[in-house]
C-alpha cells in the first residue's frame, strides 16, 4: 500500500509484467512421487530460475501456533545432515546466485536466480532440504528471535502493517486467513521444535511441491537429473485439506486502532469469491480499473482530482486459494480526517454500482493487462512465478486462457461484481487514528 | 492476476519474506551499487549533435523498449534555500506539457499498457518510459514533450507540493528512512548530499513556479542528457526515434552548473531520535570512496564479507547465531560527487548496546586481522559470479548503462570490474579497512524508544 512513497531512488521503472503465451514450450511431468515439475528453456541469457513451491502457508496452521509455516520457511536454510548450518547460503553465493524465499496465506515459494551451469547444485539442495531438514532445538531457538524481530519490524511498528492484522481478524472468525501471515506473537515465542518437524514432515513432500525452472537449459536433460534426485524422495500422506469455510457475516465489522502515525490509514475489505467462480474476472478486472496507474479511478478522483488522498487502490488476489477479500485502503491527506476519507470511499463504491464503468476505463484496463503479460517476459523469474501461480490454482495453461476470459468482461459485469459483493454484510472496516 | 495481482502494491504485506534487500534501511543510495563484470560491451554509445549521449542496447526478444533519461540536474543543483527543488521540478514534468495536461499524459501512455514516470535523485532528474515495441512512437513523443515543453501548471504544482509534503510527514513513520536522512546530514554536513533529495516541508512549501522553470531551463540541458534505450530495437532505429525528437533540442548558452566533491565530514557524532517503538534502528555510516578509486574495489569485498550477503560477519553473528536482528547489513553507496558507507540493522530495545558493540568489533576485526582465503573467495565468486542476474532485463540494462556513463566510469567498466576484484587480496582488504572501517570514525544514528532503566 505504498505504492506513491515519495521516490527517493531516481528511476522507478513501473510496469509489472506476465507472461505471455509466447517463447518455448513448458515440458511439464509428474513424477512417480508426485512432484510436479514446469521446465521453461529460455536461452537469452546465462542463467536459470528455479522456484520450489509448496502447497502451505498459513492458511493451513491451526489456532495457538499460527506463524509456522513461515518459522519453518526460516528453518529451510539452517542445513541437513549433507549441507550443514550456512552451508545452503554460502553455497549459492559462492556460485553467484541469489536466493530468497516468502510465505503466503496458501503457498511457502523458494528461489534461487544462478548461472544455467550450476543448476545442478540447486537440484542438490533442494532436493535434499525437502525431506533431510535438521531442524536442531538449538537453531529454533535462535531462529525465534528473528522472526520475532521480524514480526516487530512488519507490524508492531508499522501502522499499516498492524491495521492490516486487525481487519483480518475482524474479517474471519472461522477460516485461518484471519490469522497473520507471520503468527501472533505469543505463538512464534511459544511454537516447539516437535511442532515445527511434525509440520514438516505433513507438508514437505513431493506430491505437496511444485518445481519450476526457466532458463538457459535442455529441458529434457534437467528433468532427468530433477528425477534422479527428487524421484528417490517417498511420496508421503497427503496432507489434511483446510476445511474451515467463513460463516457470512450480518452487517458491517469495525475495527479501530490508535496507535503512533503521523496520518491516519482506511481499509475497507468485502468478502469476494476466489478463482473458482466466474465473478472472479470482473474482479480482477475492477482492481485494475480502480488501481493500475494515475489514470485509474481511485487515484484519479481521490488523489488527484479531490485531494483527499496521498494514495488511494482496490486490490483483488485473484490466486487466492479459498475466498479472501478485495481491499481497498487510502490514507487521507494532512488536515482530512478518517471519517471523510472513509465516506469518499464508499461513495466511489456506491458509484461503481450505479453507473457502469467508461469504454476507456474498461479498454485501458484490458490493454494493462495485456501489455502486463509481455513485460513479464523479459524475465525469466517473473515467467516461472507465473507458471507456477497458475499451477496453483489448476493448470499452468490456465494462464492462457486468463487472458482470453479477462478481454471477455464487459462494463455490465463489473457493475453486477460491484453490486453483489459491495455490500454491508460483506463489508470490514479499519481505522487507524494516529497517537502523537 | 492482471496487471494487479503482480504488482507490489497492497493493501496489506501478502507475503513475508526472508531476508529483505540491504538497500531498503539506507536511504544514501541514489543509483544502484555497480554490478560485477561483462564480456564485451555492453551498449553502443555515441553523442549526438546537441550533446546527448545515446546509449542503445538491443535485446530482440521480447517486443518492449524501455528508455532512460538522466541530465546533470539532480537535488546537488538545489541551491541552499530551496532544498526539494529539483524534486518537484521532476515530478512536474509528467504534468503538462505544451500539447498535453497531465491527465491527458497519464490516459495516453496507460491506455496503451505503457508508463511513464520522471523524478529527480541526488544527481540526476530523468524520465523513465516502458512500452510495447508497437507502442514506441507514442511513447517516446511523450516523453519528448515531457522533457523538453512542461509547462508547470500553478495548480499542479500547488497540488504536488501539498503531496511531498503528505509524503515527507508519513515517511517520518519508517524508522529507516528517518534514520538515513540524520545519517546523510552526519556524513555530508556542508554538502548538498547531507540534504534530503525531498527537501524538508517546509523548504518544499516556500518553492514557487519561477523557481522550477529556472532550474528546468538551466539545468535540464541536452548536453549533460544520457538516453538509453533498451529492448526491441536496433541502433539505427533508436537513434533516428531520438534524433527526431530530441535532435533540435538546444543547450542554453551558460555552461552546465558545476558541482563540489564532498569534502571531508567533520569529527564523528552520534544522534538518537525517539521514537515509541518497540524496536530500534541503528545506523552507523561514513564518508567512503567512489568506483574511480583503486581503493574502490578492496573496499566493495571488504563490505561484502562483513555485511554483504547472508554468510558475511555481521549476518552470521547478528543474525545467525545472537538472534539480535532480522535486517544487518552493510552497504558501499557511490555517487557522482561523493560516497558513504553505512553499517545497520534493527533489534529490540533492549539489546541496542549489544548490536552496537558487535558492529564496532566486526568494523575492528576487518582492520586488525585478514579475512580468511575461505570469505575472500566467496565474497570474490558472488560478486563476479552474480553479474549476469543484475543484467538480465531489460529495464536492469538501461539502469545499469545509465550509471556507468553518469559516473563517468566507461561502459567497459563492468570488465574493469570484474579484472579488479579478482585481483583483491586478502592484504588489500585489510588495508582498505583499516582507513574505512575503523570504528571509532563512524557517525551512528539510533532512532527508537529509550532503553527503559
Amino acid at each position: 500500500m505504498r505504492a506513491f512513497l515519495v521516490a527517493l531512488v531516481l528511476l522507478v521503472l513501473a510496469a509489472g509484467g506476465a507472461a505471455a503465451q509466447s517463447g518455448e514450450r513448458v515440458l511439464a511431468a509428474t513424477l512417480e512421487n508426485g512432484l510436479r515439475v514446469l521446465l521453461q528453456e529460455d536461452h537469452r541469457s546465462p542463467i536459470v530460475s528455479f522456484q520450489m513451491w509448496y502447497r502451505v502457508g498459513s492458511r493451513n496452521e491451526a489456532r495457538g501456533a499460527t506463524g509456522i509455516a513461515h518459522f519453518l520457511e526460516h528453518m529451510m536454510f539452517k542445513g541437513t545432515p549433507t549441507h550443514g548450518q550456512g552451508q545452503f547460503a554460502r553455497l549459492v553465493e559462492q556460485n553467484g546466485g541469489q536466493d530468497n524465499a516468502f510465505t503466503s496465506q496458501d503457498v511457502t515459494s523458494y528461489y534461487v536466480n544462478i548461472a544455467a551451469d550450476r543448476i545442478d547444485l540447486v537440484i542438490e539442495l533442494e532436493s535434499d532440504r525437502m525431506h533431510n531438514l535438521k531442524l536442531d532445538a538449538k537453531d529454533i531457538a535462535s531462529e525465534r528471535e528473528v522472526v520475532i524481530e521480524e514480526r516487530r519490524t512488519r507490524t508492531e511498528d508499522d501502522p499499516g502493517g498492524f491495521l492490516g492484522e486487525e481487519v483480518s481478524s475482524i474479517a474471519f472468525r472461522s477460516h485461518p486467513y484471519g490469522a497473520p501471515i507471520i503468527g501472533f506473537m505469543e505463538d512464534i515465542k511459544r511454537i516447539t521444535p516437535e511442532e515445527i518437524r511434525a509440520f514438516y514432515k505433513t507438508y514437505y513432500m513431493p506430491s505437496n511441491a511444485i518445481l519450476v525452472a526457466v532458463g538457459d537449459f535442455k529441458a529434457p536433460e534437467v528433468l532427468a537429473k530433477i528425477r534422479a534426485k527428487f524421484g528417490k524422495i517417498p511420496r508421503g500422506a497427503t496432507p489434511p485439506p483446510v476445511l474451515a469455510v467463513e460463516p457470512p457475516q450480518n452487517g458491517e465489522r469495525r475495527v479501530v486502532v490508535a496507535k503512533q502515525a503521523q496520518l491516519p490509514i482506511v481499509y475497507v475489505g468485502y468478502h469476494v469469491p476466489n478463482q473458482t467462480s466466474a465473478d472472479a474476472f470482473p474482479l480482477e478486472m475492477l482492481s485494475t480499473i480502480l488501481s493500475e496507474g494515475r489514470a485509474s479511478r481511485l487515484y484519479k478522483r481521490l488523489v488527484y482530482e479531490r485531494q483527499l488522498a496521498l494514495e488511494a487502490g482496490g486490490d483483488y488476489n485473484y490466486f487466492s486459494q479459498d475466498p479472501n477479500l478485495f481491499w481497498f485502503w487510502a490514507t487521507p491527506m494532512p488536515g482530512q480526517t478518517a471519517e471523510a476519507m472513509e465516506k469518499a470511499l464508499l461513495a466511489e463504491m456506491e458509484t461503481l454500482k450505479k453507473e457502469p464503468v467508461t469504454d476507456e476505463e474498461l479498454q485501458r484496463a484490458k490493454n494493462q493487462v495485456e501489455a502486463t503479460f509481455v513485460f513479464q517476459e523479459d524475465s525469466v523469474h517473473r515467467r516461472a512465478a507465473l507458471l507456477a501461480r497458475f499451477e496453483l490454482i489448476g493448470v499452468y495453461a490456465d494462464k492462457d486462457r486468463f487472458l482470453e476470459r479477462l478481454r471477455a468482461v464487459t462494463a455490465a459485469d463489473v457493475q453486477r461484481v460491484a453490486r453483489a459483493y459491495f455490500a454491508d454484510d460483506r463489508k470490514n472496516v479499519g481505522v487507524l487514528l494516529p497517537r502523537p | 492476476m492482471g496487471a494487479r495481482v503482480l504488482k507490489v502494491a497492497r493493501a496489506v504485506d501478502w507475503v513475508m519474506r526472508l531476508r529483505r534487500p540491504a538497500a531498503v534501511l539506507v536511504v544514501l543510495t541514489l543509483l544502484l551499487a555497480l554490478p560485477a563484470g561483462a564480456a564485451g560491451p555492453i551498449a553502443h554509445r555515441e553523442v549526438l549533435p546537441n550533446g546527448i549521449v545515446l546509449l542503445v542496447a538491443e535485446r530482440p526478444a521480447v517486443p518492449i523498449v524501455v528508455v532512460r533519461t538522466f541530465a546533470h540536474a539532480g537535488a546537488v543543483l538545489d541551491p541552499p534555500d530551496r532544498a526539494g527543488l529539483a524534486n518537484l521540478t521532476g515530478a512536474l514534468l509528467t504534468r503538462g506539457t505544451a500539447k498535453h495536461t497531465g491527465p491527458q499524459l497519464d490516459s495516453a501512455i496507460e491506455f496503451v499498457g505503457g508508463s511513464l514516470s520522471a523524478g529527480a535523485g541526488r544527481d540526476g532528474l530523468g524520465a523513465s518510459l516502458a512500452v510495447l515495441k508497437k507502442d514506441l512512437g507514442l511513447g517516446l513523443d511523450l516523453l519528448a514533450e515531457v522533457l523538453l515543453t512542461p509547462t508547470f501548471p500553478p495548480d499542479e504544482l500547488k497540488r504536488k507540493v501539498a503531496q511531498i509534503q503528505a509524503a515527507i510527514k508519513r515517511s517520518e513513520e519508517d524508522p529507516g528512512t528517518v534514520a538515513g536522512r540524520a545519517l546523510a546530514r552526519l556524513v555530508f554536513p556542508r554538502h548538498p548530499y547531507g540534504v534530503p533529495v525531498e527537501g524538508t516541508i517546509e523548504s518544499v512549501g516556500k518553492l514557487t513556479r519561477d523557481d522550477v522553470v529556472r532550474f528546468h531551463g538551466g539545468h535540464v540541458r541536452p548536453d549533460t542528457t544520457v538516453v538509453a534505450v533498451v529492448g526491441a530495437i536496433t541502433v539505427d532505429d533508436a537513434r533516428r526515434e531520438v534524433l527526431a525528437r530530441l535532435g533540435g533540442w538546444k543547450a542554453p548558452a551558460e555552461p552546465p552548473a558545476s558541482v563540489p566533491t564532498v569534502a571531508a565530514g567533520g569529527p564523528p557524532q552520534t544522534e538518537t531520535i525517539e521514537k515509541d517503538l518497540t524496536q530500534a534502528t541503528i545506523v552507523l555510516g561514513r564518508q567512503a570512496i567512489r568506483q574511480t578509486d583503486p581503493d574502490y574495489f578492496p573496499l566493495t569485498v571488504a563490505s561484502y564479507v562483513l555485511g554483504g550477503g547472508s554468510a558475511s560477519r555481521l549476518y552470521s553473528r547478528v543474525r545467525e547465531e545472537g538472534g539480535l536482528a532480522y535486517a544487518v547489513y552493510s552497504h558501499v553507496s557511490p555517487a557522482k560527487y561523493g560516497a558513504s558507507f553505512s553499517v545497520s540493522a534493527q533489534t529490540r530495545t533492549a539489546e541496542v548496546p549489544k548490536v552496537i558493540e558487535i558492529m564496532r568489533e566486526e568494523l575492528a576485526r576487518m582492520t586488525r586481522d585478514p579475512v580468511t582465503e575461505r570469505e575472500l573467495k566467496l565474497a570474490k565468486d558472488y560478486l563476479i559470479g552474480s553479474f549476469p542476474l543484475r543484467l538480465d532485463t531489460s529495464a536492469k540494462v538501461a539502469d545499469f548503462v545509465v550509471a556507468v556513463e553518469e559516473q563517468g566510469l566507461g561502459l567497459d567498466y563492468a570488465d574493469r570490474y570484474k579484472e579488479r576484484v579478482a585481483k583483491v587480496t586478502a592484504a588489500d582488504v585489510q588495508r582498505v579497512a583499516a582507513k574505512y572501517f575503523a570504528p571509532d570514525s563512524f557517525n551512528r544514528v539510533v532512532v527508537g524508544a529509550p532503553p527503559k532503566p
